[in-house]
């Protein structure tokens, strides 16, 4: 687990963001709204929208492939739109390699 | 954005006690300075003298706390998942052949993973009695006897449910069947009286961090009869150098290599924290915070509570549509409502309870508040009033 403190607080354009890669959850009627972001054998994020800190859990089974996740989440984000697709095409690759890890059975396939 | 460092929030409602307890006694953390403000008198070890014997001293005041002796008996220990590990294998060594055991649902993995690793091992068969109304009782255990049952292991206090076993009825029927009786009373010790004068346990285990306000590292066990246990761990003494087989006096039958001597001291504080300002006024106190909060939440929506009249004061509950790791870290970061969440290192109380998906526990000591009882149940509310999440999904 490590917590970011970010240069900027999040923002709901962040979660919007996420949402294209990942199950995001939020509770907005709280006094600082609550967001999380769960990706499957990648990484899940927690936070409040307009706070500038969060935690990240990087997922044990793939930590070496994914450690940079956030980085690169962080990285697409600021390219705007474009940025959606050359994410999809990191994470593509990503799953590439987890695959050649688990090996031919496809039931273990993320 | 760009990724850098945090800075702590405070001030903190912490209750989360039942994992350690904070804050500690003032006399607590003076007298850990004091030890280490002087050599320390290490028994066989330094030719000084001059400090003062924090082993001796503690164990003194250990068995003064819970009746029981001799002195020599009390053993230290890292803490209680230590103690326990030194007492199942020693116990498991000793007996030299495959028996039964039995232990139950309430059980720490502290318990439960020295078990199962013997299980695999083949060297017990392994027994899991159910709880009922959140506790095991003399009849569960009896249910789970058979001629070849030697061990009993079981939790006086849950630390999921703060649910008090009654163990004495246990422990009587036990050692008139021969049966040896491990407690684990990490959770009770400190909370409520332990006369181990009345209650014939083979060992009884305790931890120094929780309800006794010692530091984290401290621990150990009441062993009445040390020759039931073999020797697990060998080393220096300070004591018969000359001899290449460990001792078997006590306490040096079960304490090898330096001990921890400011967690010692910590612990002894702690108990003489806990015996002047009375174990009955720690207990009434915790009581009526744990009342109080279990009143505070009770009627709330959303809220549901794993044990509505705990022994100890320990409250366990899930809030509708939150994640329990997702309130934790609510809860903690936008109101400093410190917590735990997840299974509690005790799974198969969760199984039972919630689906094995963990819940969040607030647990409180002689320190906490009525008022940061308040407030902490004004943020669960809070939180609970907020769960209609919204899902995006990918």
């Amino acid at each position: 687990m490590k917590e970011y403190v970010l240069d900027e607080p999040l923002t709901e354009g962040f979660l919007e963001f996420l949402g294209n890669f990942g199950m995001v959850r939020s509770l907005e009627q709280l006094k600082k709204p609550y967001f999380s972001f769960e990706k499957e054998r990648f990484i899940s994020i927690k936070g409040f929208t307009g706070d500038n800190t969060v935690e990240v859990r990087y997922k044990k089974e793939f930590q070496d492939l994914v450690a940079d996740y956030f980085h690169i989440l962080l990285f697409y984000y600021r390219q705007g739109k474009p940025g959606i697709a050359q994410m999809k095409g990191i994470e593509e690759s990503m799953h590439e390699k987890m695959n050649v890890r688990l090996g031919p059975s496809k039931e273990n396939r993320p | 954005m760009n990724p850098g460092s945090r800075e702590t929030p405070s001030p903190l409602i912490y209750l989360n006690n039942a994992a350690t307890s904070w804050p500690k006694p003032p006399g607590v953390l003076e007298e850990v300075a004091r030890c280490l403000q002087l050599p320390l008198c290490e028994t066989g070890r330094t030719a000084g003298t001059g400090s003062v014997d924090y082993p001796t001293a503690a164990r003194e005041a250990l068995a003064a706390f819970f009746h029981a002796g001799p002195h020599q008996n009390f053993i230290f220990t890292q803490n209680a998942t230590d103690s326990l590990n030194l007492l199942v294998h020693g116990f498991t060594k000793k007996a030299g052949a495959p028996f039964h055991t039995i232990t139950t649902e309430l059980e720490h993995n502290s318990v439960l993973r020295p078990l199962h690793a013997l299980e695999q091992d083949g060297a017990i068969r392994l027994s899991v009695v159910p709880f009922r109304d959140n506790v095991v009782g003399l009849a569960e255990i009896k249910r789970a006897i058979c001629p070849e049952t030697r061990l009993v292991i079981m939790t006086h206090g849950s630390n999921v449910l703060g649910s008090v076993q009654d163990i004495r009825p246990i422990a009587e029927y036990l050692k008139a069947n021969d049966i040896f009786l491990i407690v684990d009373g990490a959770q009770t010790s400190g909370h409520i009286p332990v006369d181990l004068s009345d209650i014939p346990v083979g060992a009884f285990v305790f931890t120094g961090h929780k309800a006794l306000f010692g530091i984290p590292g401290t621990g150990g066990f009441f062993l009445p009869d040390p020759e039931a246990i073999a020797i697990t761990r060998q080393g220096g003494t300070g004591t018969d150098s000359r001899a290449l087989i460990h001792s078997c006096e006590m306490p040096e039958r079960f304490e090898a290599g330096t001990q921890n001597y400011p967690g010692i001291a910590s612990l002894r504080a702690g108990i003489g924290f806990i015996v002047s300002t009375g174990l009955d006024e720690i207990e009434r106190k915790n009581r009526d915070l744990t009342r109080f909060f279990i009143r505070e939440l009770k009627n709330v929506p959303g809220v549901t509570i794993y044990n509505d009249d705990p022994g100890l004061p320990v409250v366990s509950f899930n809030i509708a549509g939150i994640d329990n790791h997702d309130a934790g870290f609510i809860l903690a970061r936008a109101y400093n409502v410190i917590t735990r969440t997840g299974l509690h290192c005790a799974p198969l109380v969760h199984e039972r309870i919630d689906g094995g998906k963990g819940c969040i526990r607030a647990s409180f000591s002689y320190f906490t508040t009525r008022d940061e009882c308040r407030a902490a149940a004004d943020a669960i509310r809070e939180v609970a009033g907020s769960a209609d999440s919204q899902v995006r999904p990918d």
